[in-house]
């Protein structure tokens, strides 16, 4: 079920606070192409770029030069109305510092993506119960976030990331705040995503991510540029 | 297009809220208390106007005194004579009153002589209007009969400019609720007023002059102060304009005793509009970055503002009724009617000015929404990735 | 029940609230305008000038009428204002057993 490009990008280049005494470029003529159902991981050190990459891919922001196709489309100049509606239809992302909302229960904080659309609120709830029943967080459900461990902060983020069924998922460092065993079991979740014939890309510098066979695609950067493409997959 | 959308961001703000939960109920109660106090002021001082107006209509078009050294002075009744021939001039009688203090109640009485009576239909007044030579009795107002502890039949005694005491039969009555004109009115015949003040043969406190077209009022105060250049006329206009002032003035006074709560409140939506804490930009940006537009989160921001300034709004305009016309406006009272033995026991009647109150409204909840959404609106244009750059 | 339905509900209570409040100020209104006439015909057969209002001391109770220290004696409706006396009583010095007493020289 392979088929070409859900993610294509040319040339990309980022700039932050372009013009200023404090200009940085983060991301330099980054050409890559990523197929629907690949487990992608971009892999290098802090300062890589790769975060970058990341935010450009889901949207978050507009690279500076270079195009950037999301699902065949070129994305690079559509306004911020539009990135939002592929961010929140395409998209599930999880941060490395979870970013979930203070003072919420774990439900809320699993139906928060979709509260800004006409879905009814009981067809959400039942939605958001569903996986958390799957991650295993059922008993969780009206916990408040902040008395989570760190384990099941994540697996909130993770049901987050769910709740708008997305193509892609897109994780930033996310083992980064985990042991070796919730690392392991994060990337099993992953693993599961990936059967399923989603999309998966991580970034991250730990071993325990890109050190998997089942990786489809490593990308290794550095200094805002790719320095490797390494395939996994047979039939690329 | 569905409503959902709208109702699921209104639910999540409202979740918002509950989580500092006891900054916001500050909030809303400090505005509440904002709004009940600027509320009561308008409806006690709009119920008045409204009230003096309507009771005071057929109060004398003109009064004329008189004034010695600039002070007043009993005027000679012959000027009344001479003034009824001036063209326009439909009717001029001598006034006669004056003020007794009763050493007995502390109160000051405004004792006043009649020389017609009500109508027998007249459902303000009980008994009988003591007219011109009815020796001996006296009508009295409410105030005067809860002070005194006595009612028509009773006896009360007063005494009179030269140390002798009088009695008076309290013949009638004025009902409780011609309170705000009659409290502490003592009305008996010329002659008996005269006797208990002294008065000299051939003068009156002061002269009514009525009109036969109001509209040239002016025109005869004019001429009377021509005429009698002593003479000191005042029109029914400018006693109206006495009463938007003294409403003006002691509702002013009023607000001034409050400027400290109204401060305060002005610095607590101040210190909201300027300062987004930087955990707010944090949400903001963990919202815009799983899918939030700009629009929803001012959406939040809009329902944020509505919430507490709708709410507060609500309660404290009711408050503020309840206060005005079911406790008669207990917290103000002192400071709007002043202290007094006699107070005036009514019920002040629920005009309101639906103008003045949406001006109120315009004033205070709009302004609160916009310094809400105003100071979340660059956060919220700002691009997500800053939030997951960290 | 959710949230957003407590804030519906307590706006619909208060606008309930209001609209009888609307209602019973229109009724206790009309209700004044109906027996003003008779208010009306007391203020004309007694010439009366001023609302019995304030009447802590002689020079508050007909404020439109000049007087000793009245408080719009030469321009009715200017913006002056009452002695601060007004708004507090007199201390009650009734208490005090003060006797003053007269020698004779």
């Amino acid at each position: 079920m392979k088929e070409t490009g859900i993610i294509k990008t040319e040339a990309l280049t980022k700039y932050y606070n372009r013009g200023k005494a404090n200009e940085v470029l983060a991301l330099r003529d980054v050409t890559m192409d990523i197929r629907r159902g690949d487990f992608t991981v971009l892999k290098g050190p802090s300062g890589s770029g790769k975060t970058t990459l990341l935010s450009l891919i889901g949207c978050m922001t507009r690279p500076t030069s270079g195009t950037l196709f999301v699902e065949g489309r070129d994305i690079s100049h559509l306004p911020e109305r539009f990135l939002t509606d592929i961010r929140r239809k395409t998209f599930g992302f999880i941060f490395q510092q979870f970013h979930l909302i203070h003072g919420m229960n774990v439900l809320q904080n699993v139906m928060m993506p979709l509260y800004p659309t006409d879905i009814r609120i009981s067809d959400l709830r039942s939605r958001a119960e569903a996986i958390l029943e799957g991650l295993g967080m059922s008993k969780r459900r009206d916990f408040p976030v902040q008395g989570l461990s760190g384990g099941e902060q994540q697996r909130t983020a993770i049901a987050r990331a769910l709740i708008n069924d997305p193509d892609i998922i897109l994780a930033d460092e996310p083992t980064a705040h985990l042991d070796t065993a919730l690392s392991d079991e994060f990337m099993a979740i992953m693993r599961d995503f990936r059967q399923k014939g989603k999309t998966v890309i991580i970034a991250s510098h730990d071993p325990l991510v890109y050190e998997k066979e089942y990786i489809d695609l490593l990308v290794e950067m550095r200094d805002g540029q790719i320095r490797n493409l390494c395939c996994n997959s047979p039939d690329r | 297009m569905s409503a959902d959308k709208h109702i699921n961001i209104l639910d999540f703000t409202i979740q918002s809220l509950l989580r500092r939960k006891f900054k916001n109920a500050g909030i809303i109660l400090v505005f509440s208390f904002v709004i009940f106090i600027a509320g009561s002021i308008l409806f006690l001082s709009y119920s008045f106007k409204r009230e003096a107006v309507l009771i005071l209509k057929d109060a004398p078009e003109l009064i004329v005194q008189r004034t010695l050294a600039g002070r007043h002075e009993l005027i000679p009744e012959k000027y009344a004579e001479i003034i009824a021939r001036f063209p326009g001039v439909s009717d001029v009688s001598p006034r006669y009153w004056g003020y007794y203090y009763d050493s007995l109640v502390k109160a000051n009485y405004t004792v006043i002589s009649a020389d017609r009576s009500l109508q027998t239909s007249n459902r303000l007044f009980r008994g009988q209007m003591p007219g011109e030579g009815d020796f001996g009795n006296a009508a009295i107002g409410r105030g005067i009969a809860r002070a005194r502890f006595i009612d028509i039949g009773d006896d009360v005694s007063l005494i009179a400019a030269d140390g002798k005491v009088m009695d008076f039969r309290i013949a009638g009555i004025f009902e409780s609720e011609s309170e705000l004109l009659t409290s502490d009115l003592i009305v008996m015949s010329r002659q008996d007023l005269s006797r208990l003040f002294g008065f000299p043969g051939g003068v009156a406190t002061d002269l009514s002059v009525s009109v036969s077209n109001e509209t040239e009022a002016p025109v005869i105060a004019r001429k009377i102060r021509d005429r009698f250049p002593d003479t000191r006329p005042i029109l029914r206009s400018e006693i109206l304009r006495t009463y938007d002032a003294v409403f003006g003035w002691r509702s002013g006074l009023i607000l001034t005793l409050f400027a400290g709560a109204m401060i305060a409140f002005i610095i607590l939506a101040w210190d909201k509009a300027t300062g987004l804490s930087a955990e707010e930009k944090k949400e903001i940006g963990i919202l815009k970055a799983i899918g939030w537009e700009t629009s929803d989160i001012l959406e939040i921001k809009f329902w944020e503002g509505l919430v507490i300034s709708l709410t507060s709004f609500l309660t404290g305009i009711i408050l503020a009724y309840l206060h005005v016309y079911f406790l008669g406006a207990s917290l103000f009272a002192p400071a709007l009617k002043g202290w007094s033995v006699i107070y005036p026991e009514f019920r002040l009647a629920p005009f309101i000015n639906m103008y003045q109150i949406a001006t109120l409204m315009s004033l205070t909840v709009i302004p609160y929404i916009a310094s809400t959404i105003i100071p979340s609106w660059k956060a919220s244009i700002t691009d997500p990735d800053e939030v997951v750059r960290g | 029940m959710r949230r957003s339905s407590f804030f519906f509900l307590y706006v619909f209570f208060c606008l309930l609230v209001i609209g009888a409040i609307v209602f019973w100020s229109e009724r206790e209104g009309s209700r004044f305008i109906a027996k003003s006439p008779d208010l009306q015909e007391i203020t004309a057969v007694l010439r009366l000038t001023d609302i019995s209002f304030s009447h802590d001391a002689r020079y508050t109770r007909h404020p439109s009428q000049a007087d000793l220290f009245s408080a719009f004696q030469d321009y009715p409706g200017s913006i002056d204002h009452f002695p601060s006396g007004s708004v507090t009583a007199p201390p009650d010095f009734s208490l005090l057993s003060t006797r003053i007493t007269v020698r004779k020289r």
